[in-house]
């Protein structure tokens, strides 16, 4: 049981990680929302996951409820973070920014 | 006019850090809010009053009238912000914009305005696209927002929450909706007169409990009182009372939110939004 939620956790860390190198180094606006609004999601389900499991090590009707309201978590912000990912990338387009193309500068 | 106001706040700055002086210091043990204050809080609490949240019950119970007045600050930020921000229009609307809903047709109107009917609906001088995917998203969100703000408003007594937070979370449901759509979509099922009221009853509905409590025969505010009109021991009281309070410190908060926002965000004219 442990192992699954180290490995879990890991797993998520990996992820966020990544959304942040990316959030660094990407050159533009529309591109550094790409690992902001996709790696960040994954990394949340799975150290939530890994977080819902490990209240499970006492079984009872408490922690089940807990664990259900971690995943409820989950499925909020599973639709919460892309819409605002979208919202943002529709107010850069509408304000005028273009995209970044092979060749220029970082921005 | 400006240099009497800047002696004035120096000097009231002055008088601030000359009382501080004489203030225990940070994480004193001798202090007396940590000799005896803290002290008889923890151990007292949970027989007293019966809550098991014990910031709970010293925000709104063994300090309510502090809170009360927390609570008539807001009100009064959002009454300030009304009558600073406020216009009432009179005359010709200007330019307007209406799309056809069926082909997402635009055509802007100079004076007046075509008659209402389902095919046109008007939307913003900024003009927004038809986004189906926000619209959708924050229509299925808004329900579920509301009902955590509930939660957290209940149950201030058992976990973190209360009236403010409850109430913030509240009223950022209706700002959603606000930007989600329009100012004219939130302002349709939050209507100004509405929210005027529902600020001024959240005020009253928590000095109307501690004025209550004093025709009972008790002091401002203790709700042991209550235990007449509710039929329960005097302890339990106390605990319905915070409940009753929180509910009203969580109304006023949550219309002083949307109030301050619909005039902020429409700059007053509650005509068109951001």
């Amino acid at each position: 049981m442990d192992v699954v939620v180290v490995l879990f956790l890991f797993a998520g860390l990996f992820f966020f990680t990544g959304g942040a190198i990316g959030i660094l180094r990407f050159p533009d606006f529309y591109s550094r929302l790409h690992p902001a609004g996709k790696l960040d999601t994954l990394g949340l389900l799975l150290s939530m996951i890994a977080l819902a499991l490990f209240n499970l090590h006492h079984f009872s009707l408490g922690t089940v409820l807990t664990s259900a309201k971690i995943i409820i978590i989950v499925v909020f912000v599973f639709l919460a973070s892309p819409t605002a990912t979208h919202a943002i990338v529709d107010a850069g387009v509408r304000a005028g920014l273009g995209p970044w193309t092979k060749g220029e500068q970082r921005r | 006019m400006k240099i009497l106001g800047l002696i004035i706040a120096i000097l009231t700055g002055a008088f601030l850090i000359y009382a501080a002086v004489d203030f225990p210091d940070w994480a004193d043990p001798t202090s007396p809010a940590s000799t005896y204050l803290s002290p008889r809080f923890i151990e007292k609490t949970i027989e007293e009053t019966s809550v098991p949240n014990i910031v709970t019950a010293v925000l709104a119970d063994y300090r309510g009238f502090d809170t009360m007045f927390e609570t008539a600050v807001i009100f009064s930020a959002a009454v300030a912000c009304f009558f600073i921000l406020r216009i009432f229009v009179h005359g010709e609307p200007g330019e307007r914009l209406y799309r056809h809903v069926l082909t997402g047709v635009t055509i802007r109107v100079k004076e007046g305005k075509i008659p209402p009917s389902d095919d046109f609906e008007r939307i913003d001088a900024s003009w927004t696209p038809h986004d189906l995917i926000i619209k959708t998203i924050c229509r299925l969100l808004v329900p579920f927002i509301q009902l955590f703000g509930l939660y957290v408003i209940a149950h201030g007594h058992h976990s973190p929450g209360g009236g403010f937070q409850g109430g913030v979370i509240l009223g950022a449901s209706i700002i959603l909706l606000a930007i989600s759509n329009d100012l004219r979509t939130a302002v349709k099922r939050m209507g100004e007169k509405l929210v005027g009221l529902l600020c001024a009853l959240g005020v009253f509905i928590y000095a109307g409990t501690g004025a209550l409590c004093l025709l009972l025969g008790l002091n401002f505010l203790d709700y042991a009182a209550l235990a007449s009109i509710l039929h329960v021991d005097p302890i339990t009281a106390r605990s319905h009372g915070i409940l009753i309070v929180e509910i009203g410190v969580g109304l006023a908060v949550m219309t002083a939110m949307i109030w301050i926002y619909n005039n902020v965000s429409s700059n007053g004219e509650y005509d068109e939004g951001l």
